[in-house]
């Protein structure tokens, strides 16, 4: 929204105190967000009022005119292109030498015509976006009088963040703001001035048939004669961002910029009764900017019967709409309810500066005071108009008065210092609160403009205080030290821990993908989505039970820069409307090596189990999701429960490459007693180490070899390790290394052919044979 | 004797020198100090000796007999020495290029400092229901923050959480007060995604409820925050922020790091940055969860964590951080 310095100073006693540069970085502290100042005026110099002596048409250059233009010491010569420049008229005239937009005016021929000087046109003066013709000035002003000693050329624009005013609904016109600089700089607010209603006419038929309508107030204005606005509105407008149109309709926004509430001026010629009520769905309204509209029963309306004149709050209607020659207005100053006008806007896509406004809960006490603002002003610029009806106040929602309690203790414990009873008071009511000062606390009444939702309890008070006495003034305290012992959730450092883990033991890279899965992908992939759904997308929406493809997703990607990669996420996933962490590590390789890919994974899931929780987790074969090549399928258990799998995606994804997947459910892990480490002493008498191989059956994998194995009991027996396998075209030899040994005595040879023996003999039982 | 001595040390020398055999030192070795060599001869002329030459020449011999062992033991390091390997050193090498995301850093880095100052870390759902979104951060039903353009609804009635400040809800149900929690996390809002905008990003919640908390303990913790997060001196300073569970509402503006507060195109001049949005919790807020704000009160934070890994890492554009572009992420080097 932007500022008028020079309106802001207009309400304040003394404003020529304040530094209207610097104040602005005060006022982002105790305020709001000042987004930006612009300085106005600055590069227009030597602009003074000029009277055109005498206007003739150019001989040769069609449409211009050769003009003397008086500029209260001598004659000059000028030549004009406007089509409205004419004999008699007052101009806004560049001397030679001034300059337009920091451009200098100087003296020379142009088409044989000696042009010593430049009559401008709203656009290049700056105040406004008409460069039709040039500005005509009132014919009252003085010939040769500096256009800036009349005119507000000069000023200070201040860009203020809207997003930082959406729970100041105050804030949303000038007197709000120059409430403020003054409780800032201690200076003093003026009144507004209004002319006052005399209700000794009749009533408007005005009737509000829903809750949304807080409080409507009527006026009918006659004998309107003026229609333009005078400079000083326009260029003040134009400063602020807005079109001048016409007097009525600049006014309405005069007000609406000044005390913040918006107004509608409705050409009277045919209401006669303005009924509040909503649209009946369906039912089509042209509104103001020649749109046709489709209503809903869900917008508020100004009716009557079935003829619409307006949406309420947010934009007027063109059957209504005041014109160039309009006499008779009725005024409207309302106040609608602030989530109804923001849903119809919504959903209109049409947000206004009306609706912006209504949107933030504005006082409905305002509407009394813009009112009569507005009379006060048209009645300055057009003295003869006449107020033909009462100040017609159907008033359903009245606004309360909110009274609070403020205890001392409570504000110095916020704020860490004790402020004076005497500050207090002092800035509260430069904010307009009035306060009675007690013993330990304050009893204070909220001003209306700041009661519709903005301050509710005390803590708002604090704040209203805190920030004018100046957040950088209180003292920076360190929390107290707290010697309770710390409630401990491990969940994160272990996520941590276990990403720096898989980061540099086994040089994956960590990424983070989204919480949907690609439909695009699972389309091509031929995998059904059925899952949680986000409302209203149509693509991207399934939410995903496993970051398996997610992961697929991002490899693709890669694998056209990359051979070679491993990466892995630890994220949520959603199963059976519940959120879920997994773990998932994905290594793609070429297919040639999809063999050591495979061992890579596995000694990773292995390694992870061994290194965080000192556990051995078995891999059984498993079923997964029709997507995995099933024979190389493990599960991952803990005694019995399945706590993640590995396995290799079927589908060639990547073209030459295998993908493989290992997820583990993290919640599950994060659960997993670390077990201790038990020391075992080392028996005091020399073990001996054997190597067997042994010759198995081709179809006989290694854990049905090791399972057989594993059975075979001796006394001796400490323990084996696999040393390698080599196969042939009839069999396939497993080579272990046996250790065996005793706690109490040295083994005798008697023992270790004993050993033997059984072994070899265990093993025929199980069609192995046994090279030594 | 002396002189059979010293003649012994020389010639053993020459000898010790000139094997170049391991096996041919071990042979030396019994030779010259085994049973039948020159000098076990020689001690055990001792024993004729008288006490005062016993004493002499015993010395003579033990220290003969370490210093011819000294030689030997050299020799073998020698024999065993590498000396012979030689190969181009200046080759290169491979590191492990294992990564970790720039977020999971950045988190780690804050964590880590808050833990110092007694808070513990909290995990909260990314699907969550209404109450912990809104309600009972004193939202109400028809706050514009509630319309679907801002939050992802689902179909099972819940959200994808749109701010970690459901953990201060989480945290206060789970613990009660006094309490100091922080809780990094993932968050969503449904915005179109461009250079500066995502709809999956990260945030980190910090609160503090105790007896007697003051504005200026929350700018305590957040001055101390951002000093350790920035590795420098920086200033906070606050102005007046809305924001429906805290009341009074700040928003933390943080000296700007590139000018350090002169002013430059970073700040816009202005020598601040728009940080972090805090307050003090509102008692609504407190009640809701089933703390007396008359015995409590406290404060919050919510920071940005994706905009800080952006900031620490100069990383101009926020898609990179969900796209898993490993030749953009695997640079990131663990901490």
């Amino acid at each position: 929204m932007k500022i008028s310095c020079n309106k802001l100073k207009s309400y304040i006693n003394n404003s020529e105190k304040i530094d209207w540069l610097s104040i602005w970085d005060t006022f982002t502290i105790r305020v709001a967000e000042v987004e930006g100042i612009e300085l106005k005026g600055r590069g227009y110099e030597n602009i003074v009022v000029g009277e055109i002596i005498e206007a003739l048409p150019h001989p040769k250059k069609d449409k211009y005119n050769i003009l003397k233009v008086d500029n209260g010491k001598k004659h000059l010569s000028i030549l004009c292109g406007a089509p409205n420049c004419k004999k008699g008229m007052k101009v806004a005239l560049v001397n030679v030498g001034g300059k337009v937009n920091d451009f200098e005016i100087s003296e020379k021929e142009i088409a044989g015509v000696l042009s010593q000087g430049m009559l401008l046109s709203a656009s290049e003066l700056g105040i406004g976006d008409d460069h039709s013709g040039i500005i005509e000035l009132p014919n009252d002003y003085v010939v040769g009088t500096n256009l800036k000693e009349i005119l507000p050329l000069e000023d200070i624009i201040v860009e203020i963040d809207n997003k930082s005013l959406t729970n100041r609904p105050d804030l949303w016109g000038h007197y709000g703001i120059a409430r403020e600089i003054a409780a800032i700089t201690k200076q003093e607010l003026k009144q507004i001035e209004i002319e006052e209603i005399t209700n000794d006419k009749k009533d408007l038929n005005i009737k509000i048939f829903n809750e949304n309508c807080n409080r409507y107030l009527g006026l009918k204005i006659d004998n309107i004669k003026e229609n333009k606005s005078p400079l000083a509105m326009q260029i003040f407008l134009s400063y602020v961002g807005m079109r001048s149109l016409s007097l009525l309709v600049d006014l309405t926004n005069y007000v609406m910029l000044e005390l913040g509430t918006p107004m509608h001026a409705f050409d009277s010629t045919n209401i006669d009764k303005i009924e509040i009520d909503v649209a009946h769905n369906n039912d089509t309204f042209i509104t103001l900017d020649g749109i046709e509209r489709t209503l809903s029963k869900d917008y508020l309306m100004i009716k009557n019967n079935d003829e619409y004149y307006a949406i309420a709050g947010v934009m007027g209607g063109l059957n209504s709409e005041v014109e160039e020659n309009t006499s008779s207005i009725i005024l409207e100053s309302a106040s609608f309810d602030a989530t109804s006008v923001r849903k119809t806007a919504t959903s209109l896509g049409l947000r206004t500066e009306a609706s912006t406004r209504f949107e933030k809960s504005l006082d409905p006490n305002l509407n009394e005071i813009a009112t009569k603002r507005f009379v006060k002003l048209l009645r300055d610029i057009d003295s003869n108009i006449q107020i033909v009806s009462n100040l017609t106040d159907v008033y359903p929602n009245k606004q309360n008065t909110i009274k609070l309690k403020l205890t001392k203790e409570k504000l110095t414990r916020y704020l860490g210092v004790t402020i004076s009873d005497d500050e207090v008071k002092k800035i509260l009511e430069s904010l307009e609160f009035s306060l009675t000062v007690k013993k330990d606390y304050y009893e204070v009444i909220v001003p209306t403009f700041r009661a519709t939702k903005d301050i509710e309890i005390e803590e708002d008070l604090i704040e209203e205080i805190a920030r004018i006495y100046g957040y950088e003034n209180i003292n920076i305290e360190p929390l107290r030290v707290n010697l309770e012992a710390k409630m401990e959730e491990k969940d994160y450092d272990l996520s941590y821990e276990l990403k720096k883990y898989l980061a540099t033991k086994f040089s994956l890279n960590e990424v983070h993908t989204y919480l949907w899965n690609n439909t695009n992908l699972l389309k091509k992939l031929e995998v059904l989505e059925n899952n949680v759904k986000v409302l209203g997308r149509v693509e991207d929406n399934v939410l995903r039970d496993d970051l398996l493809y997610s992961l697929v997703d991002v490899s693709i990607e890669n694998a056209k820069y990359k051979n070679k990669f491993g990466i892995f996420e630890i994220g949520t996933v959603i199963k059976d409307n519940e959120n879920y962490q997994d773990l998932g590590i994905m290594l793609i390789n070429d297919d040639k090596y999809i063999k050591e890919a495979y061992f890579e994974l596995k000694r990773i899931v292995l390694s992870i189990f061994k290194d965080f929780k000192n556990i051995n987790v078995e891999l059984l074969p498993i079923k997964l999701d029709t997507i995995y090549h099933e024979p190389l399928s493990l599960g991952i258990f803990i005694n019995g429960e399945e706590i993640g799998s590995l396995g290799v995606i079927e589908k060639t994804i990547i073209k030459k490459k295998s993908i493989l997947y290992a997820k583990i459910d993290f919640a599950k892990f994060s659960k997993i007693e670390k077990l201790d480490t038990i020391y075992e002493e080392l028996s005091k008498y020399p073990s001996v180490t054997l190597d067997y191989t042994l010759v198995v059956p081709k179809d006989y994998n290694y854990q049905k070899v090791k399972e057989i194995i594993d059975k075979f009991n001796s006394p001796i027996f400490q323990k084996y390790e696999f040393v390698g396998l080599f196969e042939t075209e009839l069999d396939i030899k497993y080579t272990f290394r046996y250790t065996v040994g005793s706690y109490d005595h040295t083994l005798t040879s008697e023992e270790l052919e004993e050993f033997k023996n059984l072994f070899i003999k265990y093993n025929k039982e199980h069609k192995i044979n046994i090279l030594e | 004797m002396k002189e059979e001595l010293l003649e012994l040390l020389k010639s053993a020398r020459i000898e010790i020198e000139g094997v170049i055999k391991e096996a041919d030192l071990l042979n030396l070795k019994s030779k010259l100090l085994g049973k039948n060599s020159k000098l076990s001869e020689l001690m055990t002329e001792l024993k004729n000796m008288s006490l005062e030459d016993k004493r002499a020449f015993g010395k003579m011999i033990n220290d003969l007999k370490y210093d011819i062992e000294q030689m030997i033991q050299a020799k073998f390091n020698k024999l065993n020495a590498k000396d012979f390997l030689e190969f181009d050193n200046t080759l290169p090498v491979e590191l492990g290029n294992g990564s970790l995301h720039p977020v999971t850093i950045a988190s780690k880095e804050v964590t880590d400092i808050l833990k110092q100052m007694g808070f513990i870390i909290l995990d909260g759902p990314e699907m969550e229901s209404e109450y912990y979104n809104f309600e009972a951060l004193n939202i109400p039903k028809n706050h514009p923050a509630r319309d679907m353009q801002d939050t992802f609804y689902l179909d099972n009635g819940l959200i994808l959480r749109t701010h970690t400040s459901t953990n201060q809800v989480h945290g206060m149900e789970k613990y009660g007060a006094p309490i100091r929690l922080c809780a990094p996390g993932r968050c969503f809002r449904n915005e179109n995604i461009d250079h500066s905008h995502d709809n999956t990003f990260f945030q980190i919640e910090g609160m503090v409820i105790d007896k007697d908390v003051s504005i200026g303990n929350l700018i305590y913790v957040m001055k101390e925050l951002l000093n350790h997060v920035f590795k420098k001196e920086v200033d906070v300073r606050l102005r007046p922020g809305f924001f429906p569970f805290v009341e009074p509402g700040f928003e933390l503006d943080c000296s700007c790091l590139i000018c350090n507060g002169k002013g430059c195109p970073t700040c816009k001049n202005t020598g601040w940055i728009e940080l972090c949005p805090c307050g003090m919790i509102h008692p609504n807020v407190l009640k809701m969860s089933g703390i007396n704000p008359d015995e409590y009160n406290g404060f919050a934070f919510g920071m940005g964590l994706t905009r800080l890994a952006m900031m620490k890492n100069k990383i101009n554009d926020i898609r990179v951080l969900n796209s898993g572009d490993l030749r953009k992420l695997e640079r990131f080097n663990i901490k």
